[in-house]
């Protein structure tokens, strides 16, 4: 966020507020969209800036027409809806506030379509080593770390990832025994960074009863920053090279 | 086109006080939200859809969104139009960009578009603010202003716009973030 305008030509704007702008007018390619929708979730400047713009704009919808939907948009809208409590508790105050994306509570609901464990995946993202949850195991000693804790609705940790910056690998180890997950769907792991479209570190295997290393070349210049998300995807992995599937999480990478 | 600011508030508040019960499972409150704000939706999906069936799935999803996600609507950070708007126009975006290549509208019948005036039921939004900036918007070079009512309204993407107007995308974007900058200075400055 500290780089000058002038670098990257953005007419005086800085980097976040450079692509909010993009997200706000529209105008970017679907990965780029992409990307920002995923940076939406766990950075909290760049949804302000995005707020703003969206803001700053919006009085221009004042200018379209409005053109009554037919009937059977709403007959199809109350046949999907049904009057139910809903929930009590934000998941919110599990992350203290510090990761935006805790906000985004359609994430949660999203998941319902993802089978009985992964329909409640979370993932904490922690950055200092030390002051990890329950269960995670201490593979990093010193040095710049990155842990996250993939627990369900309940709070059990259902496996740990943790990035060893002297190893330069992330890995993943299931605390949980055994799995239930949706069958033919599997976690992908993905790193964003700055504008750059969601780049794949590769599928998690959460039934596996071993740890996974992804390989040293896909992290090569992962730095604080980047965003990592989880979405859901076909076994073997997104088909395209892009997310396809709900993303159920999203962290901001960032030093101990 | 004098429209009270009181009128404004008041149905702004009207519908916050609408979404809160829909927070609550309410489908009453969600059938006289839809009512009062799915024209304007509609209005801004098919915009930049410009198919009907298209378009009317879009709706119908935007509004199962805002049924999820009712709870999450802060109105301190927008009016619920502006919120139910944003949703639309980049649920509709979204959509476009899912859409296989294929040709759009020129510019110059989206600059045609954009001059066709208030809607019927503008004021839900604030008048004040949209003289200001569709007058910073027209003050513009013309084809900078085009570009930039191109992606708004139209869903365009740069790279499509700079291809149009042949010059290169470095070009175009800086056209559209200079030109949105002078419409921000506009906005501010009149407020101070």
């Amino acid at each position: 966020m500290s780089q000058s305008p002038e670098q990257y030509g953005l007419d005086g704007l800085n980097e976040v507020e450079a692509l909010a702008m993009d997200y706000a007018l529209g105008g970017g390619s679907r990965a780029e969209r992409k990307a920002a929708e995923l940076r939406l979730l766990s950075d909290h400047d760049f949804r302000a800036a995005v707020e703003r713009w969206q803001l700053l704009l919006s009085p221009l919808d004042d200018t379209t027409p409005g053109i009554a939907p037919p009937p059977s948009v709403w007959a199809a809208i109350a046949a999907d809806v049904t009057p139910q409590p809903r929930r009590a508790a934000a998941p919110a105050q599990l992350a203290s506030g510090r990761a935006g994306w805790w906000d985004n509570l359609n994430l949660w609901r999203i998941l319902g379509l993802g089978g009985p464990v992964l329909a409640a995946v979370a993932v904490a993202l922690l950055v200092q080593p030390g002051s990890t949850g329950p269960a995670v195991p201490a593979i990093v000693a010193g040095g710049p770390a990155l842990v996250a804790t993939l627990a369900d609705a309940e709070g059990r940790p259902l496996m740990a990832a943790a990035y060893d910056p002297a190893s330069g690998q992330v890995r993943f180890a299931p605390v949980a025994g055994g799995s239930d997950a949706a069958t033919g769907k599997v976690p992908e792991l993905w790193v964003i960074e700055g504008q750059n479209p969601p780049r794949s570190l590769g599928v998690i295997d959460i039934a596996a009863a071993r740890s996974q290393i992804i390989p040293r070349d896909r992290l090569a210049g992962l730095k604080p920053g980047a965003v990592l998300a989880i979405s859901i995807e076909p076994t073997g992995g997104s088909p395209t090279g892009a997310p396809t599937g709900p993303v159920i999480a999203t962290g901001k990478l960032a030093a101990a | 086109m004098n429209r009270p600011v009181q009128a404004l508030t008041t149905g702004s508040a009207a519908l916050s006080a609408l979404l809160l019960r829909v927070a609550d499972g309410d489908t009453a409150a969600f059938q006289t939200f839809y009512d009062r704000t799915s024209a304007k939706l509609f209005g801004v999906i098919l915009r930049i859809l410009n198919e009907r069936q298209e378009s009317e799935d879009v709706l119908q999803d935007v509004y199962l969104s805002i049924w999820r996600k009712a709870a999450t609507f802060d109105p301190s950070k927008a009016s619920p139009i502006t919120w139910a708007a944003t949703i639309a126009r980049n649920r509709a975006i979204d959509r476009l960009r899912a859409r296989p290549p294929r040709a759009h509208v020129p510019v110059e019948a989206a600059f045609d578009l954009a001059d066709d005036g208030p809607a019927q039921d503008a004021g839900l939004l604030h008048g004040d603010d949209v003289r200001r900036l569709t007058a910073a918007l027209a003050s513009l070079e013309p084809r900078h202003a085009a570009a930039i009512r191109a992606c708004y309204f139209d869903g365009v993407t740069y790279d499509e716009l700079a291809t149009r107007e042949q010059v290169p995308v470095g070009t175009l974007k800086s056209w559209v973030r200079r030109g949105l900058i002078r419409m921000r200075g506009a906005l501010e400055g009149s407020e101070a």
